[in-house]
C-alpha cells in the first residue's frame, strides 16, 4: 500500500475526484494536512450544494417513487454551476412535487372533518337537538361547533369563560374532542376568533337542509361527498403520473448528476488547499499506482503532481486492509470481521481460519448423515442464506468426511467401515489426538503472532508481548517438561531452566512497565506471571472439547438407540426422527459455538489484534437506489 | 429510584452545588475588566482574536452552554427513566432554542450559513435532526419533519396553530407553550418524596413565567383576556388556573400585580415596571429553588434545582462577558445583572471548575 498526495488546481477538482472514483483503488487520508498554509476547504461550497440536491432528489422521489436506477453510460465532470443549476431546477420540481403531497395531506383532512362530522350529527340524533336551531345564529347568541386537540380543551375553556362563553366537550375521537362553544354575542364575541384559531379550532358546519332532510337523505349526501373526494384523489393521482412521466427524464438525469458527483462529495473531507492549489491524500495499492496516474493524466485538463511514498512505521495503525476477495472464503471473512480487520502487514487469518474451524467442526460433529443433512439444507437455503451458503455446505461436507473417518451414519456405527476408528472405541487415544491438535494450534498461533507483530515493527511485543517469543518459549520448555514428567518421572533440567528463565524475563519487563508501590508491583507481578502457567495449561486443555463433542456425539446417538429400542415401531421411528432432529439442531448449535470459541480465545487472541480499518475505495454508486443516500 | 442511587445523586448535587455563584462571588466578578474575566474563566481561547464581536458571543454562550449541559449528562447517569426525561426535558430548551433559530431562518429567508452559525452545538440527547431540518424548503415542511421524532406533539400543535394563524409570532408562542405544558405533565406524573419538591420547583419557574407573559401579552401586545389566558401554562404552585383567570381579567399592571398572592404580592409591592418585574420575579424563583436545593431529599428535585441555579450563574456570566464584548459601560452592565438573584449557599466552598474558580 502506497501513500499518495494529489496536488492541482482547485478547478480539476471534480474531473479528479471522477477519475479516482472510476479506477476504484483511492481510500481517501482524511486527516488535516501538517502545512498549516493548507488548511483551506476548497470543496465545501460543492458539498452543500451536493447536499441540497440530494435531499430534493430524496424527497422527489417519496412523492413520486423513482424506482429505476438509471446507468451512467458516458462518465462526465459535474462543476459546480452544473450542479447549481441541477439544485435549483430540483428546487423548482420539489415545489411542484410537494403541492402534491400538500394536496394529498389535504384531501385526508377533508375525509376526515367529514368523518367527524358524521360522528357528530349521529351523536346530536342521539341527543335529540334541534339541529336547525344551532344552524340559525341569531342576534343575541353566539355558537361554535367544531374540534380542538384534546390537550388544548382545558385552557380553552376557560379562554371561552373570559369571553362570557360556556365549552360543552360532548365527544372525544382519537386526539380530538368535539366541542360546542356558546354564549352572547357582542364585543367580546371577537376576542374569540383569535383564541380559537391558536387553540386549532376547526369548525364542524352542520348541512344545508338539515332539519329538512330525512336521514337516509343525509347518508346520501355524505357518501356523495365522500365519493367527491375519492374522485378529487384519482385525479390527482392521475396528474402525479403525468407529472411523474413529463418529468421522468430529468429526474433520471438528475439522479444520474448526482452519482457522478457523489465521489467528489465522498472525498470532501480529505480535500485541502490554499487559493487555487488542492491537495488531496489517500492510500492506493502498489500495484494500482500506475493505472491511477494513467487515469489522472487522461481526466485532468490542468498540471498536477503525484507524490508516492511508503507508509511510515508510526502510520501503519492508519494503513486500509484489502479485505479477501475470495467467494468460498466470503462467509469466513465475515466471521473474521466480527472480531477486527487485521492491521495493514499483518496476515489475513482468514484461510487459516477457515481451514481450522471446518477440521474442528468435522471432528467434533463426525457423522455421514448428519454432514449430509447441513450441506443439503445449506443448498436448498442458499437463496436466503446467500454467502452463508457456502459455509453451510463446507460445514456439512467436512462432518460428513468425518463421518467416514469414524464410520458413523446418522449415529449408526455398524453401517460403514470405519477409515481410522470410531471415538468409543478408544476414548483416550481420541482426547490424546484432540491434546496435539490444541499444542499444534497454540504453537501456530503464538508463532503467527510473533511474526504478525514482527510485521508491523513492533519488535518489543514480538518478543515480550502476552503470546511472544517469550511466552512462547515458556510453553515449549512447559511442554517438555510436561512430557519428561509424563514419560521420564521428572520436569528435566533444560526445560526447567527455560521455563524459569522465559517467566523470570517476563516479570522483569512486567516490572519495568508498572507504576505503584513496591508492595503492589511485587502482587501484579507475582499474579501475571502465575497466570501465565495457568492461562497455557488451561488453554491445551481446553482443546479437549474437541474430542470431548465427537465422543459426547457418538453417545447422544447410542441414547437414541437405546430408546427406541425401548418403543413399538411407531415409537421408534418417532424417537429416531426427533432425536437426529435433537442432535442436528442443538448439539450442531453448541458445537459452532464451541468451535468459535476456540477460534476467538485460542487463536484470534494470540496472533490477530484486529484494529485494523477495511479498504474502502471511492467508487462511483453504479444502479444505486434512488431516493436513498 | 433506589436508595443508594438516591444517596449517590444528592452527594453528586452537593459537590456539584460548590460551583454555584455567591452573591458574593458574584459581586466579585462584576468589579472585574474583561480580560481579566476571560482569563480567570479560562475562556480566551473561545473568543479568538480573529472573530466578529457577534461570532465571540455566540462562542461565549455556545461554551457556557456545554458547560451546563455536561452537568447535565454527570447528573443524569444515576436517575431513573422517569427522572430523567424529566431532567432532560428541561434541558431541551436550547433544542428549541435551535428550532426557533431555523424557523426564523425559514420565515425570513435568512442566509444559511448564518442560521448554521446561530445554532448550538447540541448533545446527541438533545439535538434536533439539524442537518435534515435545515435543508427543508419552509417553515411547514420544516415542522412536518419534526412530527416524525420526539417533539411530534410540538411540532404538530405548532403546525396546526401556523396553519390557521399564518403568524410567526403564534408559532413560538405555541412552541413555548407546549414546551412547558409538557414539563408541567411531567412532573405531575411523579409520585412519592420527589412530588412535592418538584411542584415547588417548577411551579416557581412556571409563576416566572406565567407573571412574565402574563403582563407582557395584556398590557404590552394588548391581547384579550381570553387570548391571554389561552397561552399560559397554569403552575402547580401559586399562579393555578383559578388565579390565572381572575388576573388575566385585570385592568393595568398596579392592579394585576397587586392581586398576586403572596409572597408574590409582598415582593410587588412597589415594582413600577416589567423590568423591575422581572428582577423580582427571578429573585423569588432563585430564592424558591434555592430552597428545594439545600432543603430537600428528593435526589431528581435537587438536580434539578441544582441545574436552574447554575443556568442562572452561567447567564450572569454570560451577561458580563456580552457586555465587556459589546463595550457597554461598566455601570450599565452592573445595571443589568442583580448578584443577588444569585447564589446558592452561603456556605459555598472553592470549587475546581474554572467557574468556581473564578469567584
Amino acid at each position: 500500500m502506497k501513500h499518495v498526495r494529489l496536488m492541482l488546481m482547485t478547478e480539476d477538482l471534480p474531473r479528479a475526484s471522477l477519475a479516482l472514483a472510476q479506477t476504484e483503488q483511492f481510500h481517501p487520508d482524511s486527516r488535516p494536512p501538517e502545512e498549516q498554509a493548507l488548511a483551506n476547504l476548497p470543496g465545501r461550497d460543492y458539498r452543500e450544494t451536493f447536499a441540497q440536491a440530494r435531499s430534493r432528489l430524496d424527497k422527489i422521489a417519496r412523492v413520486v417513487e423513482l424506482n429505476e436506477n438509471p446507468a451512467l453510460e458516458n462518465l462526465r465532470v459535474i462543476d459546480h454551476d452544473e450542479l447549481e443549476a441541477l439544485n435549483q431546477k430540483l428546487g423548482a420540481l420539489w415545489e411542484e412535487a410537494s403541492h402534491f403531497e400538500e394536496s394529498f395531506r389535504g384531501i385526508d383532512e377533508q375525509e376526515r372533518v367529514l368523518r367527524e362530522q358524521e360522528a357528530a350529527l349521529a351523536n346530536f340524533a342521539n341527543l335529540q337537538v334541534d339541529l336547525g336551531a344551532l344552524k340559525r345564529k341569531t342576534r343575541f347568541l353566539d355558537f361554535y361547533i367544531g374540534l380542538v386537540p384534546r390537550v388544548n380543551v382545558s385552557r380553552l375553556e376557560g379562554s371561552v369563560a373570559l369571553a362570557g362563553h360556556l365549552l360543552l366537550n360532548y365527544m372525544q375521537r382519537d386526539n380530538h374532542a368535539h366541542v360546542i362553544i356558546i354564549g352572547p354575542s357582542g364585543e367580546r364575541e371577537n376576542q374569540l376568533g383569535s383564541v380559537l384559531g391558536s387553540a386549532g379550532f376547526q369548525a364542524l358546519p352542520i348541512p344545508e337542509g338539515i332539519t329538512d332532510k330525512a336521514p337516509e337523505e343525509l347518508e346520501a349526501d355524505f357518501r356523495t361527498r365522500h365519493l367527491s373526494l375519492e374522485e378529487q384523489r384519482a385525479k390527482l393521482q392521475q396528474e402525479l403520473a403525468d407529472w411523474r412521466t413529463a418529468h421522468r427524464t430529468p429526474l433520471l438525469d438528475a439522479q444520474r448528476a448526482l452519482l457522478l458527483a457523489e465521489p467528489l462529495v465522498t472525498l470532501d473531507p480529505s480535500i485541502h488547499g490554499v487559493k487555487s492549489l488542492a491537495v488531496l491524500c489517500g492510500w492506493v495499492p502498489a500495484r494500482a499506482l500506475e493505472a491511477l496516474r494513467d487515469g489522472l493524466q487522461h481526466h485532468l485538463q490542468l498540471p498536477f503532481a503525484l507524490e508516492e511514498r511508503n507508509p511510515t512505521a508510526k502510520e501503519r495503525p492508519l494503513v486500509p486492509t484489502v479485505p479477501t476477495h475470495n467467494r468460498v472464503l466470503a462467509p469466513f471473512s465475515t466471521l473474521v470481521k466480527q472480531y477486527g480487520v487485521p492491521q495493514y502487514g499483518e496476515i489475513d487469518p482468514t484461510p487459516l481460519f477457515a481451514l481450522t474451524f471446518l477440521l474442528m467442526f468435522g471432528m467434533m460433529f463426525g457423522d455421514v448423515g448428519h454432514g449430509a443433512v447441513i450441506a443439503l439444507a445449506a443448498y436448498l437455503a442458499r437463496d436466503k442464506l446467500k454467502n452463508f451458503a457456502a459455509f453451510g455446505i463446507a460445514a456439512g461436507v467436512s462432518s460428513m468426511l468425518f463421518g467416514f473417518v469414524f464410520g458413523s451414519i446418522f449415529g449408526v456405527e455398524h453401517w460403514l467401515p470405519a477409515l481410522w476408528m470410531a471415538p468409543l472405541e478408544d476414548p483416550i487415544v481420541m482426547l490424546e489426538v484432540a491434546l496435539v491438535w490444541g499444542i499444534v494450534f497454540i504453537i501456530a498461533a503464538c508463532s503467527l503472532g510473533i511474526y504478525n507483530r514482527f510485521a508491523v515493527g513492533n519488535l518489543e511485543g514480538a518478543l515480550l508481548a502476552p503470546h511472544g517469543l517469550v511466552n512462547l518459549l515458556f510453553y515449549l520448555g512447559f511442554l517438555a517438561g510436561g512430557w519428561n514428567l509424563a514419560t521420564a518421572g521428572g520436569f528435566g533440567l533444560w526445560p526447567g531452566l527455560i521455563v524459569l528463565g522465559s517467566l523470570a524475563t517476563l516479570a522483569v519487563h512486567q516490572w519495568r512497565h508498572l507504576s505503584g508501590p513496591t508492595g503492589e508491583k511485587i502482587l501484579v507481578v507475582a499474579i501475571e506471571t502465575l497466570d501465565t502457567v495457568i492461562v497455557y495449561l488451561s488453554n491445551t486443555l481446553s482443546f479437549l472439547r474437541v474430542s470431548a463433542f465427537s465422543l459426547n456425539h457418538a453417545a447422544l446417538a447410542i441414547a437414541i438407540f437405546t430408546l427406541a429400542d425401548m418403543l413399538g415401531t411407531f415409537g421408534t421411528i418417532l424417537t429416531l426422527i426427533l432425536g437426529n432432529l435433537f442432535i442436528l439442531v442443538l448439539e450442531g448449535g453448541i458445537v459452532m459455538i464451541q468451535v468459535m470459541r476456540l477460534q476467538y480465545y485460542e487463536g484470534f487472541s494470540r496472533y490477530f489484534s484486529g484494529d485494523g480499518h477495511e479498504f474502502a475505495p471511492l467508487r462511483l454508486r453504479l444502479g444505486g437506489t434512488p431516493g436513498k443516500s | 429510584m433506589s436508595a443508594a442511587a438516591h444517596a449517590y445523586l444528592n452527594t453528586r448535587v452537593s459537590v456539584m452545588s460548590t460551583r454555584l455563584l455567591t452573591p458574593e462571588r458574584a459581586n466579585n466578578l462584576l468589579g472585574l475588566e474583561l480580560p481579566e474575566l476571560t482569563e480567570r474563566l479560562e475562556l480566551q481561547a473561545v473568543i479568538e482574536d480573529q472573530l466578529s464581536a457577534h461570532a465571540k458571543v455566540r462562542a461565549l454562550e455556545q461554551a457556557l452552554i456545554q458547560t451546563l449541559l455536561a452537568d447535565v449528562s454527570v447528573l443524569i447517569r444515576p436517575m431513573n427513566p422517569a427522572e430523567r426525561a424529566l431532567v432532560l426535558s428541561w434541558a431541551r430548551r436550547y433544542a428549541l432554542f435551535n428550532l426557533k433559530t431555523l424557523i426564523r431562518g425559514k420565515l425570513y429567508d435568512l442566509d444559511p450559513e448564518a442560521i448554521r452559525r446561530d445554532l448550538y452545538d447540541l448533545p446527541p440527547g438533545l439535538r434536533l435532526r439539524r442537518d435534515e431540518l435545515f435543508r427543508t424548503e419552509n417553515v411547514l415542511e420544516l415542522l412536518r419533519v419534526l412530527e416524525q421524532g420526539p417533539f411530534s406533539l410540538l411540532a404538530r400543535q405548532a403546525r396546526e396553530v401556523y396553519e390557521q394563524k399564518r403568524e410567526p409570532f403564534a408559532l413560538e408562542a405555541a412552541i413555548d407553550q407546549q414546551y412547558y405544558s409538557d414539563l408541567a405533565r411531567q412532573t405531575m406524573r411523579f409520585q412519592g418524596d420527589s412530588l412535592q419538591p418538584l411542584r415547588r420547583l417548577i411551579g416557581a419557574l412556571l409563576d416566572r413565567v406565567d407573571l412574565l407573559w402574563m403582563l407582557r401579552f395584556r398590557f404590552a401586545y394588548s391581547f384579550s383576556p381570553s387570548e391571554t389566558f389561552y397561552q399560559l401554562v397554569p403552575s402547580p404552585r401559586l399562579l393555578h388556573r383559578e388565579r390565572l383567570l381572575d388576573l388575566v381579567n385585570r385592568e393595568n399592571l398596579r392592579q394585576l400585580l397587586d392581586a398576586l398572592p403572596e409572597p408574590l404580592a409582598t415582593r410587588m409591592a412597589d415594582a413600577e415596571d416589567l423590568i423591575e418585574v422581572q428582577r423580582r420575579v427571578v429573585a423569588h424563583q432563585a430564592e424558591e429553588t434555592r430552597h428545594i436545593l439545600t432543603q430537600s431529599a428528593s435526589g431528581v428535585a435537587r438536580a434539578l434545582a441544582y441545574l436552574m441555579l447554575r443556568e442562572m450563574d452561567l447567564m450572569l456570566l454570560f451577561a458580563l462577558l456580552q457586555g465587556g464584548l459589546l463595550g457597554l459601560p461598566r455601570d450599565v452592565i452592573k445595571s443589568a445583572v442583580d448578584p443577588h438573584a444569585f447564589g446558592a449557599a452561603a456556605n459555598a466552598a472553592t470549587g475546581s471548575s474554572p467557574l468556581a474558580a473564578a469567584a
